[in-house]
């Protein structure tokens, strides 16, 4: 059997990313659960994934187990667990360097840069399972407003409220605490999505609102540079020019490339779907990770 | 291989609608290469059954003089079962001649744990196709229910199927501790299939044929439903994910 520990059960894009994880596995045949305190579920996104007590998990874990997680600091108490550990490597802050570093520990990561981070530290062989987009966000010719932009006021409110302050015809719509199918259903109505957060690992409701239809201006992220193409599907601006990127976007003039932005962030997105994030699935369970399978 | 199958129908009453049951069921089994029998447990029936109206050799009869819940009725029923796998049927359900084959092909397979059964209502309705659950304590419910769906030969996984017509082996029936009994009537089913999946199995449903179930017949029925909602909310709330 295979435990996904998380810490709980928020709003945070490594949770949901832990639950996709686990539901793909199932689909592919590997028991898998996710291990959580309390046995509690995070309801806020749509999963079949079943959930257990963490600490009776960690309890009752046996050697032909396998234990995964993303949360450096659940590291310490789980390598101490009989049978394999993998580290499901969703950001690469530096916390996360004495995991790399154990080479007892498997590293599965979920976008380039972070395998990149992986190979420099000395891991071998970092395996690039991915991330993918709930099917709820696709887009289906839903009608949009055009003076829309809805954003996620968690992180970057400082660039967030200057946008607003200079350009205050827009419409703005805040996704906070909202269940995924209420998210993409903003996200569709809506032709902007404004990426505010600095420093962001990966940018998962960037991508989300791609799919969606949105036309994205972000700030630079790490690890999500490698869907975000400044010109291409998205504008990426520093956060100096931020606004002004903002201003352009919205301009009479600039609805051709609004347009084309659009389609392109929309086929952008089409490369991560859960179908896609099946077939690499399924290249590693077949090859590198074909001891899950002994799970069955 | 399925070495055996042992059906359990719960039945109060309903004489008739028992006797077209098994006949479905031995029907459906002939697709099976397998050996099948049938327990039919009386769970006190004003009228007690009487033996000599199973003309299959392959039924047998408990009776309980006393209602028992589903749950514990079916516990019991298990004890005296010596097969590999165990189908648990409604008295109200008739199956298709190709559910049984379809159901076992399934259970054959590594890693799945039940198999449920797409069921409809008599007027081609869909009764049953899986079990999701929505947000707020909506569900768990079926779904697409009261829809007309086109037929199809598939394999759908969920989070738990109806107990109306559910496989599974008894190895892991016996595993997980059978139904919970505290349950009066109604969700015990649902209850189970959340603990086989914690145990890192497969809960799927498949359709094949047109198998049919009534829905509900035994008198007191609905009011036995809400307590064993409040008990499933009280045991499971904010513990399983959204589907539906």
């Amino acid at each position: 059997m295979l435990y996904y520990f998380v810490p709980d059960t928020t709003i945070f894009g490594g949770i949901k990313v832990a639950y996709q994880f686990v539901d793909a596995l199932n689909v592919l045949g590997v028991p898998a659960v996710i291990a959580s305190p309390q046995g509690q579920a995070a309801t806020w996104f749509f999963s079949r994934a079943a959930v257990v007590d963490a600490a009776a998990a960690q309890e009752s874990f046996r050697p032909d187990d396998i234990a995964v997680f993303s949360l450096p600091h659940d590291y310490v108490s789980l390598r101490e667990l009989p049978g394999q550990l993998f580290f499901h490597c969703q950001g690469t802050d530096p916390l996360i360097d004495p995991i790399l570093a154990d080479s007892a520990v498997g590293v599965i990561t979920c976008w380039s840069q972070a395998t990149q981070y992986a190979r420099e530290r000395g891991v071998r062989n970092p395996l690039e399972a991915g991330i993918s987009i709930s099917p709820c966000f696709a887009y289906t010719g839903e009608p949009k407003y055009e003076a829309a932009a809805a954003y996620m006021p968690r992180r970057g409110e400082k660039w967030l409220q200057a946008v607003k302050n200079a350009h205050q015809s827009l419409r703005y719509i805040a996704i906070d605490n909202m269940h995924e199918d209420e998210v993409a259903h903003v996200m569709k109505s809506c032709s902007i999505y404004l990426a505010t957060a600095e420093h962001e690992w990966f940018g998962l409701p960037a991508l989300e609102a791609m799919s969606a239809g949105c036309v994205v201006a972000s700030l630079p992220v790490v690890g999500g540079m490698e869907y975000l193409d400044d010109g291409v599907n998205c504008r990426v601006a520093d956060p100096q020019d931020y606004v002004a990127v903002v201003g352009e976007l919205l301009h009479e003039r600039s609805a051709a490339l609004r347009f084309r932005l659009r389609q392109a962030a929309m086929a952008t997105a089409r490369r991560y779907t859960t179908k896609q994030m099946l077939k690499r699935l399924t290249r590693l369970i077949d090859g590198p990770l074909s001891s899950w399978k002994r799970s069955l | 291989m399925i070495d055996g199958l042992c059906a359990i129908i719960i039945s109060r009453g309903l004489d008739e609608m028992l006797r077209f049951c098994l006949k479905s069921f031995f029907e459906s089994a002939r697709e099976l290469a397998c050996p099948v029998e049938a327990i039919v447990v009386d769970n006190a029936s004003g009228r007690p059954y009487a033996a000599s109206s199973f003309s299959d050799g392959r039924v047998r009869l408990l009776r309980f003089d006393v209602h028992a819940g589903f749950a514990a009725a079916c516990n019991q029923a298990v004890r005296s079962c010596s097969t590999k796998q165990l189908l648990f049927l409604n008295n109200d359900v008739l199956l298709d001649q190709t559910t049984l084959a379809a159901m076992i092909g399934q259970q054959d397979q590594a890693g799945i744990g039940v198999t449920g059964a797409r069921l409809y209502f008599p007027d081609g309705r869909i009764q049953h196709r899986g079990v999701v659950f929505g947000r707020d304590d909506i569900g768990p419910y079926h779904l697409d229910r009261g829809s007309f769906l086109d037929a199809s030969d598939s394999v759908e996984a969920y989070q738990a199927v109806t107990g109306a017509c559910l496989m599974v082996g008894k190895g892991l029936f016996d595993e997980i501790g059978g139904f919970d009994e505290a349950y009066a009537f109604g969700l015990e089913d649902i209850d189970f299939c959340l603990r086989v999946r914690q145990f890192g199995k497969k809960v799927v449903c498949v359709s094949a044929g047109r198998p049919l179930h009534f829905e509900s017949l035994t008198p007191g029925r609905i009011e036995l439903d809400v307590e064993s909602r409040r008990l499933f909310l009280e045991r499971w709330r904010g513990k399983y994910t959204i589907d539906g």
